[in-house]
């Protein structure tokens, strides 16, 4: 079949139905130039989602097993929650006492004041202060020496009565012992005396 | 990775964090961690006892965390810690139901010192209703630096219900302290020191 107004007979049409039934000849190379190219050219760019991708409703299909292993994880998170901020005595982290870098006059809140411990030991190399109101931690509260050997710490306390100890390093090693200028605790049951400050009450030792 | 892969190892991650964050809680606050089970299992027992009799709870905790801190063996710390409950029920018996902690725990340290239960009546009952955490410390303070129990419940309680204030008492007990340390027998350190103690009488009570 023709197109119509072109005679088949025409050298022009003859020659172009020559050129069309030659054979090509390819390159030998031709196939591993065209697969280098493909390789070469850069893969194109996925199309940016943004926020919709977060927020688009999906199906979300979950095993039994699976379920109850998010909902104990989910309640475990609660627990890890409820553990971190409060402790066993049902004191919040907000009533634990802290040690401040303050000066001991600064007035203290209602219910917290600032107590400055005080012991003289000019050749401790290291003294720190351990109680009640830090959880009896010998690492907690390290007191500071000052220039005259005396070994000083700060500490916002609750008001009401705390029970505590020095912990002093010397030349025999590390050794508990009370306050010489406080009150004394009666007998601690472990065999080192402690301490007793009453924070709020009259002249405080 | 497809949105798929992400949920899912999302899950898991969420999933990982929930099942071990409970047991990195438990080591990091449980305070009671470095006790053997048998004496951590005897001191949680006081602490819920405790809480079910409304006793306060922090004395027995710090106790435990005082013995453990202080390399004490656990069966130690466990009767040390339930002396202390016990001392904190007694205390709650003969100080009443009001009773605030600050009292209980001072009254408790005083019925471990020794010191008999009518005498933290007899002060409770001068006090007429003040707080009296301060005399009761200040008692079990001049027992333990040895001056005989009766001797030192009669001159606070005298020096109470005459009207001496908790500044006048703990510097009692600072002097006390000072002349016991200067080589004063105990008893005789504190009634020479209970003498120069101001008393301050109510203007109704004040001797013609």
């Amino acid at each position: 079949m023709t197109e119509p107004g072109l005679d088949p007979q025409d050298p022009y049409v003859e020659w172009i139905a020559r050129e069309a039934r030659r054979p090509v000849e390819l390159a030998p190379d031709l196939r591993a130039r065209i697969m280098d190219a493909v390789r070469a050219t850069p893969l194109p760019a996925r199309p940016r989602r943004g926020l919709g991708w977060f927020t688009a409703p999906r199906p979300l299909a979950l095993s039994p097993l699976t379920s109850s292993l998010l909902a104990a994880g989910l309640v475990g998170i609660g627990v890890f929650a409820g553990l971190t901020l409060t402790h066993r005595d049902g004191r919040s982290p907000a009533e634990q006492p802290v040690a401040v870098a303050a000066h001991p006059q600064l007035p203290g809140s209602d219910s917290v004041q600032v107590h400055e411990f005080v012991l003289q030991a000019p050749t401790a190399s290291a003294v720190s202060l351990v109680g009640d109101f830090n959880d009896w931690s010998e690492t907690a509260t390290p007191m500071t020496r000052t220039a005259d050997g005396k070994w000083v710490a700060t500490v916002k306390l609750p008001v009401g009565r705390h029970v505590y100890a020095f912990v002093v390093d010397g030349a025999t090693g590390a050794k508990w012992m009370p306050d010489p200028a406080a009150l004394q605790a009666p007998d601690d049951g472990f065999g080192t005396p402690n301490s007793v400050v009453l924070v709020g009450h009259g002249n405080a030792t | 990775m497809t949105p798929r892969h992400l949920f899912r190892r999302g899950m898991a991650a969420l999933l990982a964090l929930g099942v071990t964050a409970p047991m990195l809680a438990g080591q990091g606050t449980d305070p009671l961690a470095k006790l053997d089970t048998a004496s951590r299992r005897v001191v949680l027992a006081l602490v819920d006892s405790a809480n079910a009799e409304g006793l306060p709870t922090a004395p027995i905790v710090s106790k435990a965390q005082e013995g453990v801190s202080k390399h004490a063996a656990g069966p130690l710390i466990a009767r040390v810690v339930r002396t202390v409950f016990l001392s904190l029920r007694e205390a709650r018996a003969t100080l009443g139901e009001h009773a605030n902690r600050d009292e209980l725990t001072a009254g408790a340290a005083a019925l471990q010192a020794g010191i008999p239960a009518t005498a933290l009546i007899d002060l409770r009952q001068a006090g007429h209703g003040k707080s009296i955490t301060v005399p009761l410390v200040v008692l079990a303070d001049l027992v333990s630096r040895g001056v005989p129990r009766d001797t030192a419940s009669r001159a606070i309680l005298q020096l109470w219900m005459g009207g001496a204030g908790e500044a006048d008492l703990m510097g009692l007990s600072q002097s006390v302290g000072q002349d016991i340390l200067s080589g004063a027998a105990p008893a005789d350190a504190l009634l020479s020191r209970a003498r120069k103690v101001p008393i301050r009488l109510p203007p109704a009570k004040v001797p013609e």
